[in-house]
């Protein structure tokens, strides 16, 4: 099987061909597919220019929130927005504040990865003259414009009265967690709890699977190994339910139960509804539009709140094409 | 020591062997690989406590119950198998297990000052703070052997303290020993090496097959009958060599240049040309540096393409690339460590008799397991080879062994030429003898052979011609008639004769 | 004469021989674990077939990175990058059949392709420029991922299909990923767990009926003596490297198929229970010794923990901890008579 048939001197050239064919096969194969699309590039017409500092781009949820910054910038040519992503590093992050700072833009717009380390330069910018918007997490104390961001916990709660209300008050539930060690993880957990307090609705199982569809899949089967009769799955997010979904699909039993998740993202939990894997997805809004326009208020000399909260839409088969039903407060 | 017995799960390794040690005296223990030497010396040191039998130490009996009580009580051991780490530097090693400390802190200073002076006694002039392991195997066991003298002991014992050295190096050692001597210590000394044996022995006590054979001194006591007593049977000839006539030319070389592979300006071969041919010994004497184990590593390939020069195997251009090109055009090295790369230890004797004909044993890359058993039982058969079974891996095997294990895996390659660098290292009286013999077998069906060993005498018998190495260059050439070892000696040092 | 008496007694077929063997201490690890299953059964959820045939499946995907991973410890390395190949050929295996629409086969054979050529690549590096197998794979791990998430754009590639004006349209699962996510011989066993399998046979042949195989324990066991008996040590060293990225590849196929997409984020820390797997089962780190049925009862043992964890409903802090117990306990039996 391996006869020596190149001898060592050939060796550099092999290797120089293995090295030319993995990359040209690999891009004829991929042909330069999706690309972030959110490097903002605009005409030299626009009056302001807003910084976008995210902290991170691998999770998809981030990768939509620019893609709202975008859409809703792109209304309005009177904006540029320059993007830099931090790669989840928080020192990072600090420094590209300080070039957007240094580079005297109007309105900086941020996604902080923690909130200690960048309450300081935050601070700086507010202190400076620039309107800083905080998007989804927050800095300490209060050296910031305003803070738009949902709220977990009331997400929860909502899912969890949705439930109670779906299954009329009674009935085996199992419960698939996000990390339980990150805010949003508790948050939705607590929520769902407050939510379904006082009805005669049985948790039968829970499990933390880390935000992950494998781990949520692997979870799941053993749910369903244990419990002969289980009416609904509410997973944390939904890449969760959908693994969840899937084990239940394995076993045969996917149509005697209901699925439930957050996120709602459109080509993910949204689709997850269109096709009638999940009978619900509760939104969890990027609040990137919502950004773009108080930004624009700003800018425009308008007051605005310090704190604005975002709504969440509920997504079901029943109202998908309407776009969602916004859950009251 | 009396009455001493010990055994290993069972099997009995030394029964009733009894030994003394008088101090100021050099007691050199003989015997065949596995004759039960290395047990005894590990019971004295402490390795093993485990055993029946008294020991005394100066009338006062004793029993170490670990290494350290026996170092404490002055016994200090060179082994074979060297305890030296090469990442750390010679000064570290020497005091490693004893480092000198002001408090908390090592203190560097003191120690490096001490094994300069230490290596300069014995007159090795080294910087002690390189790391060992960018020395080679000479100076390693020189810094081995300064490490058990560096303090103060009463016993010290030395097993085959010169399996790697040159013959400078081990006069520098003799003299070590007899100052040692003088000084009062005890030394007890295992080697197999006879010219050593009766040069330093006081008495020597011989061990056969874990018994005691008997103890005399060195004038009592004859070659032949300390043969007959380590063998139990007269060996009439040490040195069979019976020649055969030699046929063509089978390997030429011209011209042949390597550079240092350390990186040493000076080439380790200069320009060294010389031919051998079928059923033809050629002996390649010289000492540390010469450039003659670089040499034959250089022919089969193990620099590659850094070997430059012309050669010619049975008219045929060759070109020295890679091992394996090598060993398909016909040449097969045995080289001088065979833990390091002649075995892979972790694997049993029959795959490590296979490996390098590998290509024999396996069509179309499909092993045949059956097949190489065969021929394996074939080899065990034909070199002796004591093991109690084919599946055993190859570690657990005595050095004479091994040795047949590494032999039998190049014949398996059927050589046209066999380059042997130091074949009979480390090997007992009994291997050796059988191993001449093959040599003799081989040449005689018209094979080849290079020979290397720091052994004169060996050399002197068993090669037909001899060519002498010194810093790279061939400095002598003889026919095996007219060879004399001071004159092999002087062309090795690089001293001009007339 | 003496040293062989004692040795004579360990080759023959004596039951101590036996219980010290690699293969039962590996064994012992794995019937401690089932019988805590046995114990700890949760409502008689560990009896029933089915648990194990999910537990089959899960592991299925490990277990085929941990064929790889033990072709390559054997020879002395090690693979730090399957996780990230998993990955890359997860989203192409997605790309090319769901959103280009490319024929299975086609689009199998390319992503075997586009795996093998990562470990090779790999592979030829630690072989030529003799750079440490830890660095080489690590650079080929962050290499691969920044692949992935670059070729996926960020974002999973799943049935819902980005169009121009930034709606969605919703394409059907290609016919190979609801084969490779069902069950075959009456639903008794998932076709992940017969890949697995296969992965196993192709590794065993290699291992012990090829002369591949020796050339790799050689090396493993002596490298510079097996380059001074004509073991061709660079091939072997890139093929090793190549056959991990190929497992890595039908790994990553089966991947997507049981997530129905394609995650640039697939297979986080997968590589370190790869070799979790392999070490558990016995095959020594430090190459030339080992096999794959040690791999594969390390799979199992690995395996069945989580499972038992899982259908106790077990907290997560309380299983990372009972989880990295369980692994020393294991390698301290592993230990024992040696």
């Amino acid at each position: 099987m391996s006869t020596c048939i190149l001898k060592g001197r050939n060796m550099k050239g092999t290797i120089s061909l293995l090295i030319i064919t993995l990359l040209v096969g690999f891009i004829a194969l991929t042909g330069c597919s999706k690309k972030p699309s959110d490097k903002g590039d605009k005409s030299t017409k626009a009056k302001w220019t807003i910084g976008m500092s995210q902290c991170n781009l691998g999770e998809p949820w981030r990768v939509q929130m620019n893609a709202d910054v975008k859409m809703a910038a792109d209304k309005h040519p009177e904006i540029k927005v320059v993007y830099k992503d931090a790669q989840n590093d928080t020192l990072k992050q600090r420094s590209q504040m300080e070039e957007f700072i240094s580079a005297g833009v109007n309105l900086i717009i941020i996604s902080p990865k923690e909130a200690a380390p960048l309450t300081p330069v935050v601070a700086q910018a507010y202190q400076k003259g620039i309107p800083v918007i905080v998007l989804d997490r927050r800095v300490l104390g209060d050296q910031y414009t305003c803070f738009i961001g949902a709220d977990n916990k009331k997400i929860g709660k909502a899912a969890g009265k949705w439930i109670v209300d779906k299954l009329g008050g009674k009935g085996k539930v199992v419960e698939l967690m996000g990390l339980m060690t990150s805010t949003p993880g508790q948050d939705r957990h607590s929520g769902f709890r407050d939510g379904t307090k006082g009805s005669d609705l049985e948790i039968i199982f829970e499990a933390d699977m880390k935000w992950l569809e494998p781990d949520s899949r692997k979870e799941m089967e053993s749910a369903l190994a244990r419990f002969d009769k289980i009416d609904l799955v509410y997973a944390h997010n939904d890449p969760g339910a959908h693994g969840a979904y899937l084990a239940a699909q394995a076993a045969g039993r996917e149509k005697n139960i209901i699925f439930v998740g957050i996120d709602a993202l459109p080509q993910e939990g949204q689709a997850y509804v269109k096709q009638g894997i999940l009978q619900a997805s509760f939104e969890y809004p990027t609040g990137g539009k919502e950004a773009i326009e108080l930004g624009l208020d700003i800018l425009n000399g308008k007051k605005v709140e310090k704190e604005v909260t975002l709504s969440s839409r509920v997504f079901t088969k029943d109202n998908i094409d309407a776009g969602g039903e916004w859950l009251k407060e | 020591m009396t009455g001493i017995c010990k055994s290993f799960s069972g099997v009995k390794v030394l029964s009733d062997v009894q030994f003394d040690l008088k101090a100021g005296e050099v007691h050199v223990l003989a015997g065949e690989n596995g004759a039960g030497k290395s047990t005894l010396i590990k019971i004295l040191a402490g390795v093993h406590t485990d055993y029946q039998g008294q020991i005394s130490l100066n009338s006062q009996p004793v029993r170490f119950a670990s290494i350290h009580e026996a170092t404490a009580a002055g016994i200090s051991v060179i082994h074979q198998e060297l305890s030296l780490v090469p990442s750390m530097t010679i000064a570290e090693n020497i005091f490693l297990g004893r480092e000198k400390c002001r408090g908390l802190w090592l203190n560097k200073k003191e120690m490096t000052a001490e094994a300069g002076k230490l290596l300069a006694e014995i007159g090795l002039d080294v910087d002690v703070t390189r790391n060992l392991g960018s020395y080679p195997l000479s100076i390693q066991q020189m810094v081995e052997i300064c490490k058990a003298i560096a303090f103060d002991c009463r016993i010290i014992v030395m097993d085959e303290p010169t399996s790697a050295l040159t013959d400078v190096e081990v006069e520098k050692l003799f003299t070590i020993v007899d100052k040692l001597r003088k000084s009062g210590c005890g030394i007890i000394y295992i080697s197999h090496k006879m010219e050593e044996i009766y040069r330093i022995a006081d008495r020597i006590t011989v061990l056969r097959d874990g018994e005691y054979v008997g103890t005399a001194t060195a004038e009592e006591l004859d070659r032949g009958k300390m043969v007959k007593w380590m063998v139990g049977r007269e060996l009439n000839q040490q040195f069979p060599r019976h020649k055969s006539a030699p046929g063509q030319v089978r390997l030429k070389v011209s011209s042949f240049i390597l550079p240092d592979p350390a990186g040493k300006p000076m080439p380790a071969v200069n320009d060294v040309s010389f031919s051998v041919r079928c059923g033809e010994i050629l002996g390649i004497a010289g000492l540390q540096g010469s450039g003659n184990s670089e040499l034959l590593n250089g022919i089969f390939g193990t620099y590659g393409s850094q070997a430059h020069g012309d050669f010619e195997l049975d008219g045929q251009p060759y070109k020295p690339t890679t091992p394996a090109n090598a060993i398909s055009r016909g040449i097969s090295l045995l080289t001088n460590d065979r833990k390091a790369n002649g075995l892979v230890l972790g694997m049993n004797i029959i795959h490590n008799i296979t490996l390098a004909a590998l290509k024999k044993f396996s069509p179309f890359g499909w092993l045949q397991p059956n097949s190489e058993t065969k021929t394996a039982a074939e080899q065990k058969e034909a070199l002796n080879l004591k093991a109690a079974s084919l599946k055993m891996s190859v570690d657990s095997l005595s050095g004479g062994n091994q040795q047949k294990v590494v032999m039998a895996k190049w014949i398996e390659t059927e050589p046209k030429v066999f380059l042997l660098d130091e074949p009979t290292r480390g090997v007992d009286v009994g291997a050796k003898h059988e191993i001449y013999e093959l040599m003799n077998k081989w040449t005689s069906n018209g094979l080849a052979i290079i020979l290397i060993t720091s052994e004169m005498p060996e050399l002197l018998a068993m090669s037909d011609r001899i060519i002498v190495m010194h810093r790279g260059s061939i400095t002598a050439e003889f026919d095996s008639e007219q060879a004399t070892q001071e004159k092999i000696l002087h062309a090795a040092m690089g001293i001009q004769t007339n | 004469m003496t040293k062989e008496k004692s040795s004579a007694k360990f080759a023959g077929f004596s039951a101590e021989h036996w219980f010290t063997s690699p293969t039962s201490r590996a064994f012992g690890a794995l019937i401690i674990v089932f019988a805590l299953g046995l114990l700890f059964n949760a409502d008689g959820a560990f009896y029933k077939w089915g648990t194990h045939r999910d537990m089959l499946r899960a592991v299925s995907v490990y277990g085929i990175l941990s064929c790889g991973m033990t072709l390559v410890i054997i020879s002395g390395g090690i693979d730090l990058s399957v996780a990230s190949i998993l990955a890359l050929t997860a989203v192409s295996f997605s790309l090319f059949t769901i959103h280009k629409g490319i024929s299975t086969p086609i689009a199998i054979l390319a992503c075997l392709v586009i795996g093998a050529l990562c470990g090779m690549f790999s592979g030829a590096v630690i072989a030529r420029f003799r750079i440490q197998p830890f660095i080489a794979t690590l650079a080929m791990m962050v290499f691969a991922r920044g692949m992935a998430k670059w070729v996926s754009g960020g974002q999973k590639i799943s049935t819902a299909v980005q169009q121009s004006d930034g709606t969605y349209k919703y394409v059907n699962v290609p016919q190979v990923f609801n084969f490779i996510n069902s069950k075959v011989l009456g639903d008794n066993i998932t076709v992940v767990t017969l890949i697995f399998v296969v992965c196993l046979i192709i590794s065993w042949i290699l291992l012990v009926k090829l002369r591949y195989g020796r050339y790799l324990y050689a090396i493993g066991g002596n490298e510079e003596a097996a380059r001074l008996s004509g073991v061709p040590v660079g091939w072997t060293k890139i093929l090793a490297y190549g056959m991990s990225g190929l497992f890595c590849a039908v790994a990553g196929i089966c991947q997507a198929a049981q997530e129905l997409q394609g995650d640039p984020e697939a297979g986080m820390a997968y590589e370190l229970s790869a070799i979790a797997m392999v070490v558990i089962g016995g095959t020594s780190l430090q190459g030339g010794r080992g096999g794959i049925w040690l791999t594969l009862i390390g799979v199992l043992t690995i395996g069945y923990l989580e499972k038992i964890l899982s259908i106790n409903a077990v907290g997560e802090d309380k299983r990372l901890m009972l989880t990295a117990a369980i692994i020393i306990a294991a390698v301290l039996v592993q230990k024992g008579k040696k």
